[in-house]
C-alpha cells in the first residue's frame, strides 16, 4: 500500500524525536571536576568552588545538583542573592525537585522577600508545569499517533471509524501542546546576585545610577546586549544592569559572568 | 480565750485556725481573677473605668478583654504591677484597666471575665442620658491620676499646705544586682539576681529602665521564691527579697558590663497620716570578665555538659527503604546555641541533611535538655552499610578543656529488594542529596535528571500545525477518492462510505420478507452506489462482474411470479456484498 510508507517514515521521525530524551551520556572528566569544586566548599574555600561550579556549568555541564552545590556554598559565603539565583536556576532545570523548592522558600525568607517578589513572570510557572510533566513529550506523542491512527484508518478500511480515534488523539495532543506554547511567551528572568546592584540609565559603565536593586529579586529581562540586560524592577522601574549583578534564570551562566 | 492564755498555750488556738483556714488553703486557687468597674451608673457622655486584676503566683501573662455590651473601648489597657510585702510576705498582683464610654441610653453590661481557670462574674450597668459624674478639675487627667490623691483618709495638712508633706525619715531600702560569679567562659551560664534590701513595707515595685544586656544572650528564669530572709547591711537589719533572675550566656571575650537597671519601688503607707509614697532605685552596674574558648579542630561551641548518643530506629532496611539515624545531645550547657549536628557520611547510603528536634528549658545551670539531630539514611545497595563513629566536641568548664565524645560506629543490613524501589519520599527533611557535614552538598552531578523542554512551545506549535494540516489532507484525499467512486469511472473505487453503505443495503435484500422486485431493487441499487454507473466500453474484470450481476438482478426483478426466488435473490445478495468487498 502506497500509504504505509508515510506511515513508517513518520514513526520513524518520532522516536527520533524523542530518543534523546532517554540517552544518558557517561559521566566523566564534568563528575571529577565537580567533586572537586565540592571537596573545596567543604574545607570552606568557597570562592574556589563557586569559581569550579561557574565554569561547570558555563562548559554545559549543567544540572540541578550542581546548582544545589553552588547555592550552599554561595549561601555560606553570605551570598544569598546567588543563592537564590542558583537555586532558582536549578528549579528551572528540574521542577521536580522538592528540596530545591524548599530551599528556595527558605532563601528567599532570607532575603526579607515576598514570593510575588521571586516569581515577576506567571507563564514562567506555567513552563515548569510543562516541564514537569513533560507535556512536551506527551503531546508530541499524542499528535504522532493521532497521524498514525488516521494512516491506519485509511489503510484498513473497515466497519470500524479510526478516524474518530485520531480526532479524539489530535484533540487532546492540541490541549496538551497549549500549555508549552503558553509558556514559550513567558519573558525571561534575571535575579539580582549583588547586593545593592544599581539600575542605570544606559547600557554605559559611565550612565547614571537611577535605582538600586534588591538582592535576590527576580526581574523580567527586556532586552540583553553584551554584557548588560535590561530589566524592570519589582516597582516598575527600568533600567540597564550589570550581567555581573544581575543572572538570567532561563540560560546558563557564560564564563565571563 | 485571751490571748495571753493564747500566747501562753498556742496549739489549741493554732489548732482552731488551721481549721478555719484548711477549706480556704485547699481549694485556693494559685491566683484570683477581679474584675471591678468604677461605677455602674453613667452618662451617655461619660467614661467608666474597667479593671481586670490578677492575683497571685500561678496569675497568666494576658488576661482576654470580656464580652461588652452596649460599650466602646476608648483607651487602655494600661497595665500595672504591684508587689507588697507585708509581714515578709511578698504578693504581686497585676491589673489591666480599660477606659470605656457607653453607645446608648439602656442597659450596657461587662461580660464574665475569665483568665485560665478563673473567671469572675458579669457586671451589669446604667446608662442614662447626658451625664451623671461631677465635672473633673481642669487640667487633671482622670485616668492618669494619683489613687492616692483623693484618700478620705490622707493628711488633711496636705490639702491645706498644698503639698505632700513626705515622710519624716527617709526609708532604708535598695536594689543590687547579684551575680552568680564575675569570672567565666564565652558560653558559660551567669545567673543575675535582682535584690531588694528593705525595712519597710512595700506596696508596688516596677522596672523602670529595662536593662539591656550587651554581649550576652538572655533568658528569663522563674522567679524566685517570694519568701523575705534576714539580712545585715553596714550593721543594720533588712528583709532580703530576691525579685528577678536572668540567665545571660556572654557571647563574647572580654571586660562586660551588666548596665544599671532602675525600679520604682512604691511604699506602704506607716501610718494614719502617712500617705505613703515612692522612690527610686537602680542597681550598680556590675563588670564580669569573660575569658575566650580555646581554638580546636571539630570543637563545636557548646559549652557545658553534655552526653551524646546515637542509634538507628532500625537494624535491617529493605532496599529502597529509609532509615533513621539520630544523633542526640543532651546536658546543661548552652545547647541552644549549637545548629549544626555532625558530619555523615555512609558509603552505599544517601544520608539527607538532619531535621533538627530540641526539648530544652533554662534553669539556674544553663539550657537545659537535649538536641536531636534526625538524618535520613537511603541505602543504595543491598549488604551492610557502616555508619562510623559520630563525633561531637565541647568545652567542659570545670575541665577547662575542649572534651571529645563519639557514639560507636552502626551497622545497617539493607536486604534484597530491587533497585527500581528508588528512593522514597522523605519525611519531611529538607532534602538534599547527600550531607556533607556543615553543607548539604549533594556528590553527584546528575546533568540529566529533569531534562528542560525536549520540544520548545514554539516548535511544538509548529508540529502541531503540521500534524493538522497532515490530517486535513489525508480527509481530503479520503473524500476525493470517495467522490470519484461515485460518479461513473472506468476502474474506480467507491468510498468507504459508498462500500459501507451498499453492503448494508445488499445485507437487507438477502434478508426474507422483501418481495423478488423490492430486494433486486435493492441489490440494484446498492451495486450502483459502490461502483456507480458502468460505462459500456469498459471491457475490465470488474466491470464485467458488476454488469453480469446487474444482468441477473434485472432478469430477477422483470421476471414473471412463476415461483420461490428467494434462494435467488440470497444468491444475488451474497455475490453483490463479495463483489462489493472485492472490487469497491
Amino acid at each position: 500500500m502506497g500509504l504505509r510508507r508515510p506511515a513508517a517514515t513518520l514513526l520513524a521521525l518520532g522516536l527520533a524525536a524523542l530518543t534523546p530524551a532517554f540517552a544518558h551520556a557517561q559521566p566523566g572528566v564534568a563528575e571529577e571536576r565537580f567533586r572537586g569544586a565540592n571537596e573545596a566548599a567543604r574545607s570552606g574555600d568557597y570562592p574556589k568552588a563557586l569559581s569550579a561550579y561557574a565554569a561547570l556549568a558555563a562548559s554545559g555541564a549543567e544540572s540541578a545538583s550542581l546548582y544545589w552545590n553552588w547555592a550552599q556554598s554561595a549561601s555560606a559565603r553570605g551570598a544569598q542573592g546567588e543563592a537564590l539565583w542558583a537555586l532558582l536556576r536549578a528549579r528551572e532545570l528540574d521542577p521536580t525537585d522538592r528540596a530545591v523548592a524548599r530551599d528556595v522558600q527558605r532563601v528567599r525568607e532570607a532575603l526579607n522577600l515576598d514570593p510575588a517578589e521571586i516569581a515577576p513572570e506567571p507563564l514562567a510557572a506555567v513552563g515548569r508545569a510543562a516541564r514537569r510533566f513533560r507535556l512536551d513529550l506527551l503531546a508530541a506523542s499524542l499528535l504522532l499517533a493521532s497521524l498514525l491512527a488516521q494512516v491506519f484508518g485509511r489503510v484498513r478500511p473497515g466497519p470500524r471509524q479510526p478516524g474518530r480515534a485520531a480526532g479524539v488523539l489530535l484533540a487532546l495532543g492540541l490541549l496538551a501542546a497549549t500549555v508549552p506554547f503558553a509558556a514559550s511567551f513567558a519573558r525571561p528572568t534575571a535575579a539580582v546576585v549583588r547586593r545593592g546592584a544599581p539600575l542605570f540609565e544606559s547600557a554605559s559603565p559611565t550612565a547614571e545610577a537611577t535605582a538600586t536593586l534588591r538582592e535576590g529579586e527576580v526581574v523580567p529581562v527586556l532586552e540583553a546586549s553584551g554584557d548588560w540586560l535590561r530589566v524592570e524592577d519589582g516597582a516598575g522601574a527600568r533600567g540597564w544592569a550589570r550581567t555581573a549583578d544581575v543572572r538570567r534564570i532561563d540560560a546558563a551562566p557564560s564564563a565571563r559572568d | 480565750m485571751s490571748p495571753r492564755r493564747a500566747a501562753r498555750e498556742p496549739w489549741p488556738f493554732a489548732v482552731a485556725l488551721a481549721l478555719c483556714l484548711a477549706p480556704v488553703l485547699v481549694f485556693a486557687a494559685p491566683f484570683t481573677l477581679r474584675s471591678e468597674v468604677d461605677a455602674r451608673r453613667v452618662g451617655l457622655q461619660d467614661q467608666l473605668q474597667l479593671t481586670l486584676t490578677v492575683e497571685g503566683s500561678g496569675a497568666p501573662d494576658e488576661v482576654p478583654l470580656p464580652p461588652l455590651t452596649n460599650l466602646d473601648v476608648v483607651g487602655g489597657p494600661s497595665q500595672s504591677t504591684q508587689v507588697s510585702i507585708v509581714n515578709g510576705r511578698m504578693s504581686q498582683a497585676r491589673s489591666y484597666t480599660y477606659v470605656l464610654r457607653p453607645r446608648a441610653v439602656g442597659r450596657a453590661e461587662v461580660g464574665a471575665a475569665r483568665a485560665g481557670d478563673q473567671s469572675a462574674p458579669a457586671i451589669p450597668i446604667d446608662v442614662v442620658a447626658g451625664s451623671v459624674r461631677p465635672r473633673e478639675p481642669r487640667g487633671q487627667d482622670r485616668f492618669g491620676q494619683d489613687p492616692f490623691g483623693q484618700d478620705p483618709f490622707g493628711d488633711p495638712f496636705e490639702a491645706m499646705l498644698g503639698r505632700r508633706r513626705g515622710r519624716a525619715v527617709e526609708p532604708k531600702l535598695l536594689m543590687e544586682a547579684v551575680p552568680s560569679r564575675t569570672r567565666l567562659h564565652v558560653g558559660e551560664p551567669l545567673v543575675l539576681t535582682y535584690v531588694l534590701f528593705t525595712q519597710v513595707s512595700i506596696a508596688d515595685l516596677q522596672l523602670k529602665d529595662a536593662p539591656q544586656y550587651a554581649g550576652f544572650w538572655a533568658e528569663d528564669l522563674e522567679r524566685p521564691q517570694q519568701q523575705g530572709q534576714a539580712a545585715t547591711l553596714g550593721g543594720e537589719a533588712f528583709t532580703r527579697f530576691a525579685l528577678l533572675r536572668k540567665l545571660l550566656f556572654p557571647t563574647k571575650a572580654g571586660a562586660l558590663t551588666l548596665p544599671p537597671a532602675s525600679f520604682r519601688i512604691g511604699l506602704a503607707r506607716q501610718g494614719f497620716f502617712d500617705a505613703g509614697g515612692a522612690v527610686e532605685r537602680a542597681t550598680k552596674p556590675v563588670t564580669i570578665t569573660v575569658d575566650p574558648l580555646p581554638d580546636a579542630p571539630g570543637f563545636s561551641g557548646a559549652v557545658g555538659r553534655f552526653e551524646v548518643s546515637g542509634a538507628l530506629d532500625r537494624q535491617t532496611v529493605p532496599l529502597g527503604e529509609a532509615a533513621t539515624l539520630r544523633f542526640r545531645v543532651s546536658g546543661t550547657g548552652n545547647l541552644k546555641w549549637i545548629e549544626h549536628g555532625p558530619e555523615v557520611v555512609a558509603r552505599g547510603a544517601k544520608v539527607y541533611p538532619p531535621q533538627v528536634k530540641t526539648d530544652l528549658r533554662a534553669t539556674a545551670e544553663g539550657i537545659e535538655g537535649s538536641r536531636t539531630w534526625e538524618f535520613v539514611v537511603v541505602p543504595e545497595t543491598t549488604g551492610t552499610v557502616e555508619i562510623p563513629a559520630l563525633s561531637f566536641s565541647w568545652f567542659d568548664p570545670a575541665a577547662g578543656r575542649v572534651v571529645s565524645r563519639q557514639t560507636p560506629p552502626l551497622s545497617l543490613r539493607v536486604e534484597g529488594g530491587t533497585s527500581a524501589a528508588g528512593v522514597p519520599a522523605l519525611p519531611g527533611a529538607a532534602g538534599a542529596r547527600v550531607a556533607t557535614g556543615a553543607l548539604p552538598l549533594r556528590s553527584q552531578l546528575d546533568p540529566h535528571a529533569g531534562s528542560p523542554l525536549l520540544l520548545s512551545g514554539r516548535a511544538l506549535a509548529g508540529l502541531a500545525a503540521i500534524v493538522v494540516l497532515l490530517h486535513g489532507i489525508l480527509l481530503l484525499a479520503g473524500r476525493a477518492r470517495g467522490l470519484s467512486r461515485g460518479t461513473p469511472r472506468p476502474g474506480g473505487g467507491a468510498s468507504s462510505r459508498s462500500a459501507r453503505s451498499a453492503l448494508r443495503e445488499l445485507e437487507r435484500a438477502g434478508q426474507a420478507g422483501l418481495s423478488k422486485e423490492q430486494a433486486a431493487v435493492l441489490v440494484e441499487k446498492a451495486l450502483h452506489e459502490a461502483f456507480g454507473e458502468i460505462a459500456d466500453e469498459d471491457d475490465g474484470e470488474r466491470a464485467r462482474a458488476v454488469r453480469a450481476l446487474l444482468d441477473e438482478v434485472r432478469f430477477v426483478r422483470y421476471a414473471p411470479q412463476l415461483g420461490d426466488y428467494s434462494d435467488k435473490i440470497r444468491d444475488l445478495a451474497a455475490r453483490g456484498r463479495e463483489t462489493v468487498r472485492k472490487w469497491a
